[in-house]
């Protein structure tokens, strides 16, 4: 249980009325992955007195589990701190924490809508990296003002002159003045808020004009209902308010408004300019879409805020619970996580080999990772997930286009006229030493390169095309074996465009196993078919009988290996009389036979579904 | 009813092999707490004997570790059990501290078997493993053993890194010709928290290959079979009259207490007063108990310390009925006699129609024959059999 302590003369000003907007400041902190965001967060909780440092569980702002294990930022999340300034006055910050993935771009970019100012973090060790440049972008894009923090500085590898003449060289941000910071030591945190105070701008609104409001992120409790974190344009909000959802087209009765510090704390009023949540009562998780705009239901603003676009997803998977009476719970289960994951889609899917599931669509690989995980943990499914495919447009010799999102869907080959797929934009930044390999992965992975720019001396931008489904393979993981973790990676959507592509089917035992078919470019083929039926042998235990694997196009078998027969499997060591221990070991074999699926008389683990994306390259 | 079959643990060794994950540690020579722990052993026999846990011994079994490197304290030990009545006595000996002098003040003491840790005959081999003895030490202890009339066993390992098949060969060969009664055959397992699971893990060593250890469990089985020595059970041969009795009492279900740091006792339902009264630590028994295990985590110099029954730190653990049942198949599976025919009987009338479905499965799978014995296959993938078997412990729904 967290206790936020509020400061004396904090707590009389801890809501404001609306003509101090001139003491409120709306801020995200942006930043590469592992550049120390969210260790900043904690020391702006800490140095505010939000949290007491005992109380400051590593990372606050990431609330999820597996946020906290992976040290990165999934969802966003806002947290009101006030600030006793030098000048001897008092402000309301909102620090609104944005994912720190390349997966969640979109979050990032309806975070920095509820802003006047980004905190651009950058690590005075690593430097500027591709997602420093595009948050620097989106920041830029959603005309906030830039505070250049310079961040671990008490390491003996920084190097805050070069770092502070990349940010200038590279994005043009003035940086002379940038603050340079510790997040673990706390170094400067003082002179950052300081920054804050003079850098970025007030917000600025109509208290009088009709209630103009951006659904920023929202959560499902199971005693109130639907909760919004919300931004206040125009207007205020309080308890007993009906307000109107303009994109959903539908009203709710507001039950209590609020500020999260980080513990929600209940207000009389959200006014205008300020950051807090809304309790909505809605029962339904997906009655709020994040990126829509609350205005009143009597009294409507003219026009919603821009902001609102579906996220589209990119990758597709199928989900299938191993035991097939979870089907409902599974679907129960993906409607919650919809709640504040906006960008969630699915649609029935039926398996030969794994029965009912779902085809899931994720904004990216992480994304799939997460949303797995967070099944499995938060909601006590076991699940298997298939290979990741991506949405190609198929068309059929009958004049047809279909969209298909997974290889089961494919038709025949005499059916299809062409495939086209999906192609990213994607930019690497990385020192000079390594644009060689960089060129090479991105050949092999079928890329076109587009352009190459020196940002500074050290630092080369690589742009070029590349096939989505080629990036969600191994394309990052090899990125960065290969130039020894120095690259950083970016990419957006681009286009479609025609590709030969072909459907490998894998059979287990002789028999084709519809969940490990997958799509791939008929070049490739032949070296994915060999590299995945080595994998698999890996992968699938050996039984007490031979299990050949084939990879075959069509009917044509391009690809074999066999995993051999067990020979022995016996607990021949005598523990004395200690049976319990002998029993033990067999219920744990037997436990681990439990996670795996039988797929005709083949016990296969979970993991095998996934092999296409472990295949080594050579 | 009392057990009368008893187990004593000696959790000393000069030095710890990187294979085992048995409770005892590396201890410098002639560390009293040795003399401390073994009088702590003798206390604790004092009390069963007074509350009636035990009542007269069949069968005795001082293990380890290494109760020969206890020295005189061992032969204490044994001195005390000898007054219990039992007819075979058997002490765990390694081969670097079994000396002639012990060996006939054992045996004088009123030990009648020894079971000696001999693992390989390779001096590589033994090396790699961890041990404290060489080949000729072995073979010297396994012939002085004999000449001083007792029953002697030999423990081997297969499918060691560096043991080839004529050096597994050479080994089995080795302890047939010391005119042995007894030989015990296991697979190198990798146990967790050892230094070879260490290794294993780094990729410094290779895994078991599981072709390689059937392999040699094969050859044992015909080589030791060829030389007059019956498979008893699926790591046991002996020659007639030579089967380890102690041994055959875990499987058979039958009551035994275990004494010592890391000892595990089993107690049938009737012996359940017994033990409450002995540990009252362990606390309620559920009504439907029909078996106990207990498992003793005392640290061996805190047993040394606090000497007493009631003051041991106990696991204990409660099998109904039809668990019971299900476990004694379960251990049954591993004798060459098989199923008994008045165990099927017993657990037909608690598991009904399962108990035969299960049992003509594993016929139709050739893992039992069909005078429910292990067959080949049954020896070799055991661990499916014993699971099938132990899965009855639970009801279908």
């Amino acid at each position: 249980m967290i206790v936020a302590r509020i400061g004396r003369k904090s707590a009389i000003i801890f809501y404001m009325s609306a003509n101090e907007t001139s003491h409120i400041r709306n801020f995200s902190i942006v930043a590469h992955i592992d550049h120390g965001k969210s260790t900043i967060s904690d020391r702006v909780l800490e140095l505010t007195h939000t949290v007491e440092e005992r109380d400051l569980d590593s990372q606050m702002l990431d609330t999820m589990d597996i946020e906290r294990e992976r040290g990165i930022t999934i969802k966003s999340n806002a947290v009101r701190v006030m600030y006793d300034a030098d000048d001897g006055e008092t402000y309301q910050f909102n620090l609104i924490d944005t994912p720190g993935h390349v997966d969640f771009t979109y979050e990032v970019s309806r975070s920095l809508a509820a802003c006047e100012g980004a905190v651009l973090v950058v690590d005075s060790t690593q430097g500027v990296e591709a997602q420093t440049v595009s948050n620097a972008i989106l920041a830029m894009n959603a005309n906030l003002d830039i505070v250049p923090a310079i961040n671990k500085i008490d390491l003996p590898s920084a190097e805050p002159e070069r770092v502070r003449a990349e940010i200038e060289d590279a994005l043009a941000i003035p940086a002379e003045d940038a603050v340079c910071v510790s997040g673990k030591t706390g170094a400067g945190i003082h002179d950052l808020l300081e920054s804050i105070v003079f850098l970025v701008s007030p917000p600025s609104g109509d208290a009088d004009a009709p209630l103009k409001a951006l659904i920023i992120d929202s959560y499902f409790d199971q005693f109130r209902g639907v909760v919004a974190t919300v931004r206040v344009f125009d207007g205020s909000i309080k308890a007993g308010d009906t307000l109107h959802m303009m994109a959903a087209d539908s009203d709710f009765l507001v039950d209590d408004v609020g500020a999260k510090r980080p513990a929600e704390t209940s207000l009389p009023v959200l006014s205008v300019g300020e950051v807090g949540y809304v309790v909505t009562g809605l029962k339904d998780p997906g009655a709020v879409h994040v990126g829509d705009t609350l205005t009143g239901a009597s009294r409507r603003c003219a026009e919603a805020l821009p902001g609102y676009r579906e996220a589209k997803p990119m990758v597709f998977t199928g989900l299938f619970p191993i035991d097939n009476k979870e089907y409902e719970n599974l679907r129960d289960a993906l409607e919650k996580l919809r709640v504040n994951d906006p960008s969630l889609t699915w649609s029935p899917e039926t398996s030969v080999a794994l029965g009912f599931g779902f085809r899931v669509g994720f904004l990216g690989l992480l994304h799939m990772e997460v949303v797995k995980e967070r099944l499995e943990r938060e909601f006590d499914l076991d699940l298997i997930g298939t290979s990741p495919s991506v949405d190609y447009h198929v068309f059929t010799t009958a004049g047809e286009m279909l969209d298909i999102k997974s290889p089961q869907d494919l038709p025949s080959p005499e059916k299809i006229a062409r495939i086209e797929e999906p192609y990213l934009k994607a930019t690497v930044i990385v020192p000079p030493e390594y644009m060689g390999a960089v060129i090479q992965l991105v050949i092999e992975h079928r890329g076109i390169q587009d352009n190459m720019v020196y940002l500074a001396e050290n630092s080369v931008e690589i742009t070029f095309f590349i096939p989505l489904a080629e990036l969600i393979l191994d394309f990052f993981d090899q990125l960065k074996s290969r130039t020894k973790g120095y690259a950083s990676l970016d990419y957006e959507f681009a286009d479609y465009r025609a590709s030969d592509l072909v459907k490998l089917d894998v059979l287990l035992a002789g028999e084709m196993v519809d969940a490990l078919s997958f799509i791939v470019h008929k070049d490739k083929a032949y070296t994915l078919a060999r590299g995945l039926c080595d994998k698999l042998k890996e992968i699938i235990p050996r039984q007490q009988f031979e299990v050949p694997i084939q990879g075959a196009i069509g009917n044509k078998i391009i690809s074999r290996s066999t995993v051999k027969a067990v020979r022995k499997d016996v607990l021949a060591k005598c523990y004395g009389g200690d049976i319990s221990r002998k029993r033990k070991l067999l219920e744990k074999q037997k436990e681990g036979k439990k996670r795996m699926k039988q797929i005709g008389t083949v016990d296969v683990p979970q993991e095998a579904f996934l092999a296409v994306l472990k295949v080594d390259d050579e | 009813m009392s057990a009368r079959v008893l187990y004593l643990h000696a959790p000393f060794c000069k030095r710890k092999c990187s294979y085992c994950d048995f409770a005892s540690f590396a201890t410098p020579a002639g560390d009293p707490l040795m003399a401390s722990y073994g009088a702590a052993l003798l206390r604790q026999i004092d009390e069963a004997e007074k509350i009636g846990l035990i009542d007269g011994l069949d069968t005795a079994y001082v293990g380890g570790g290494t109760p020969t490197f206890m020295g005189g304290s061992t032969v204490e030990l044994v001195e005390r059990i000898a007054a219990l009545g039992p007819s075979e006595v058997t002490v765990e000996a390694n081969p670097d501290s079994a000396s002639l002098d012990l060996l006939s003040n054992l045996r004088d003491a009123g030990a009648t078997r020894i079971s000696m840790g001999v693992q390989s005959l390779d001096d590589g081999e033994l090396r790699m493993l961890g041990r404290v003895h060489d080949a000729q030490t072995a073979l010297e202890a396994l012939h002085v053993a004999v000449s001083l009339g007792l029953s002697v066993s030999a423990d081997l390992m297969c499918a060691i890194p560096l043991q080839t098949p004529s050096s597994w060969l050479y080994t089995l060969g080795g302890v047939i010709g010391a005119g042995i009664g007894h030989v015990s055959v296991y697979p190198l397992m990798i146990e967790e928290g050892t230094p070879f699971f260490q290794a294993v893990e780094a990729g410094e060593m290779p895994a078991p290959d599981d072709g390689d250890e059937a392999a040699r469990m094969e050859e044992a089985a015909a080589i030791l079979t060829a030389h007059g020595y019956e498979r008893y059970e699926v790591a046991s041969y002996a020659r007639p009259g030579r089967m380890c009795r102690h041994n055959l009492s875990y499987w058979t279900g039958a009551s035994y207490l275990g004494i010592g740091a890391g000892a595990a006792s089993m107690f049938g339902h009737d012996e359940i007063p017994l033990v409450a009264d002995a540990f009252p630590q362990i606390g309620q028994v559920p009504a439907n108990a029909h078996r106990i295990r207990l498992s003793c985590k005392t640290d061996r110099r805190l047993m040394a310390e606090n000497p007493s029954l009631a003051d041991q730190v106990i696991d204990v653990e409660f099998l109904n009925e039809r668990e019971s049942l299900a476990e004694d198949l379960m251990l049954g599976a591993r004798m060459a006699r098989g199923l008994d025919r008045d165990l099927v009987s017993r657990s037909r009338d608690v598991m009904g129609q399962e108990l035969d479905e299960c049992l003509a499965g594993l016929i139709d799978d050739g893992y039992l024959d069909d005078a429910l014995a292990p067959t080949e296959k049954g020896w070799l993938l055991g661990n499916e059999l014993y699971g099938r078997l132990w899965d009855l412990a639970e009801a279908a729904d």
